[in-house]
């Protein structure tokens, strides 16, 4: 691999620690309410805990894609001992990861919570986890149409699709009985409807990566 | 595609790339090691798009592109290794210092040389901690220069580094370009609609106009070719067309020829038909540009 590659990487870290931090202590402070507060308080709470997460994966393509060609400090980078290929995979190699880390240490941490809490049911497990795993689609839908559009309009009408769409798929999930029937078991339950959710989402995680590393590829200008 | 064996820094043969509005059409160059090349156009000329293909930024549609003896784009990342690029829209990253992005470059590049780069942040005026914001546009491309300055490419590539410049900055961004070509296994590609700036430090001078590459020679040519001559025609004497003039304004019975290929005879072929030679004058490098694309254009219309 390419060692350039790398300090790509690490630069994007350095680059937009603050924002994953901040995130990351609202996502945190969301759990906590959902773990100490009232009713009230942990609906806002399971509302925050998401928000945080949408909003990470609507700001990083936007600062780390889209401000490094507003601000023109691409040709910077591509002045360096890469092809556009390493940038891309430089790209998409930082932003899932400056994406995933907070996203599953909030998600390990949202698990841990439910575990240790009386009131709430531990059947909402699989339902937490395939309703966290949206953002997470939402995030590489707009990286991907950023990274391959190039423009604002692109990061902007993914995000608009994307943070219109998160409700209205909460609702169909709801709606699903074979998701929501085991809401209130005091184990988890993992049945079919719950893993065919799971595994379409991934599928069209895995898919959005490899189709924008493909049309990447195939760019002939690249600034 | 085709394996060139080749000692130039540059080489570009019959280079097309066609976008909706503007066609880059059959550029060929080619820069010796060693020596550095002016790429003078106006503003919207090809320049800019040249360097980005040079640089594999943008793919060619025809032709052949080598750069330190790699194929373009395709091999280069191999290139890049040795090729410091710096252009007028390049920014750095406005929240981090010029330290960070020094200790960025060094991380990248082992023969970055750390004494080097310490005596240009004292000669550019610069100080590493400062803000990449904070930075006026003048010291925004000495830090930038700085950057591939010291990591001793072996070529350079500046597109336009000078514009937008103040004369002092100018002259420090030169002097240090001087500089750099004392050591005779470098070569520098120069971008710039400022003549001045060039032939200050070009060997060599490309004129581009339009997406064509209009000429090409050594800067002592140029100046020693092109002659500006001053004409008094007498009343009943036909201004002759001479070989090697390429335009003439005339008032009455004063004209003005102007020759890309001066050579004394040329007076004395005048004078032999009667028109009598009041002055020969030599043009500048700009003077030279303008007849250059003038003559270019009207070639290309008529």
């Amino acid at each position: 691999m390419n060692p350039v590659i790398s300090r790509l990487i690490l630069k994007d870290w350095r680059l937009h620690r603050r924002l994953i931090i901040a995130c990351s202590l609202t996502g945190i402070g969301a759990l906590a309410l959902v773990r100490f507060g009232n009713e009230s308080a942990r609906l806002f709470g399971a509302v925050w805990f998401f928000v945080a997460l949408i909003v990470l994966g609507a700001m990083l393509p936007s600062t780390a894609i889209l401000n490094e060609r507003k601000k023109q400090t691409l040709a910077f980078l591509m002045s360096l001992p890469v092809s556009s290929l390493h940038y891309t995979i430089a790209k998409i190699t930082s932003l899932w990861t400056m994406f995933l880390l907070p996203w599953l240490a909030l998600l390990v941490a949202a698990v841990l919570f439910v575990n240790a809490s009386h009131t709430i049911p531990h059947g909402v497990i699989p339902m937490l986890i395939i309703l966290a795993m949206l953002p997470v689609l939402g995030f590489s839908l707009i990286a991907s149409a950023t990274l391959v559009g190039e423009s604002e309009g692109w990061l902007m009408g993914a995000s608009l699709l994307c943070n219109s769409s998160y409700w209205f798929v909460w609702y169909l999930l709801s709606r699903i009985p074979s998701l929501t029937d085991h809401w209130g078991d005091s184990l988890p339950v993992w049945n079919t409807a719950a893993r065919t959710v799971l595994s379409a989402e991934l599928s069209v995680i895995v898919l959005i990566v490899a189709v924008t590393l493909f049309l990447q590829s195939r760019k002939r200008d690249f600034i | 595609m085709k394996e060139y064996a080749t000692d130039a820094a540059i080489e570009m043969h019959g280079v097309s790339k066609h976008y909706r509005y503007f066609t880059l059409d059959n550029i060929s160059l080619k820069l010796p090691r060693g020596q550095i090349m002016g790429l003078i156009g106006a503003n919207g000329a090809g320049k800019s798009t040249t360097i980005r293909i040079l640089m594999g930024l943008v793919h060619h549609d025809s032709g052949h592109v080598q750069v330190l003896g790699h194929n373009m784009p395709a091999q280069q990342v191999a290139a890049k290794w040795n090729i410091g690029f710096v252009s007028e829209d390049m920014r750095l990253y406005d929240s981090m210092t010029l330290g960070w992005h020094i200790d960025f470059i060094r991380s990248i590049y082992p023969n970055w040389d750390a004494a080097y780069a310490q005596q240009l942040l004292k000669r550019f005026g610069l100080r590493s901690e400062q803000k990449m914001k904070g930075l006026s546009h003048g010291q925004r491309v000495k830090a930038a220069l700085l950057l591939v300055l010291a990591r001793k490419p072996e070529l350079l590539v500046l597109d336009e580094p000078t514009t937008g410049l103040d004369p002092v900055a100018r002259h420090e961004v030169l002097r240090e370009l001087t500089n750099v070509m004392a050591d005779e296994g470098r070569s520098i590609l120069f971008s710039s609609h400022n003549t001045q700036d060039v032939e200050q430090i070009s060997d060599q001078i490309t004129f581009i106009d339009r997406g064509r590459i209009i000429d090409s020679m050594d800067k002592e040519r140029y100046l020693d070719r092109w002659r500006r001559l001053r004409l008094e025609v007498p009343r009943g004497v036909d201004l002759p067309a001479l070989p090697g003039i390429i335009g003439i304004r005339r008032d009455g019975s004063l004209a003005v020829a102007t020759s890309n290929a001066f050579e004394p005879e040329l007076a004395s072929a005048y004078e032999s038909t009667g028109v009598h030679v009041r002055r020969v004058e030599n043009m500048t490098l700009e003077e030279i540009f303008i007849a250059n694309v003038e003559h270019s254009r009207d070639e290309v219309e008529a």
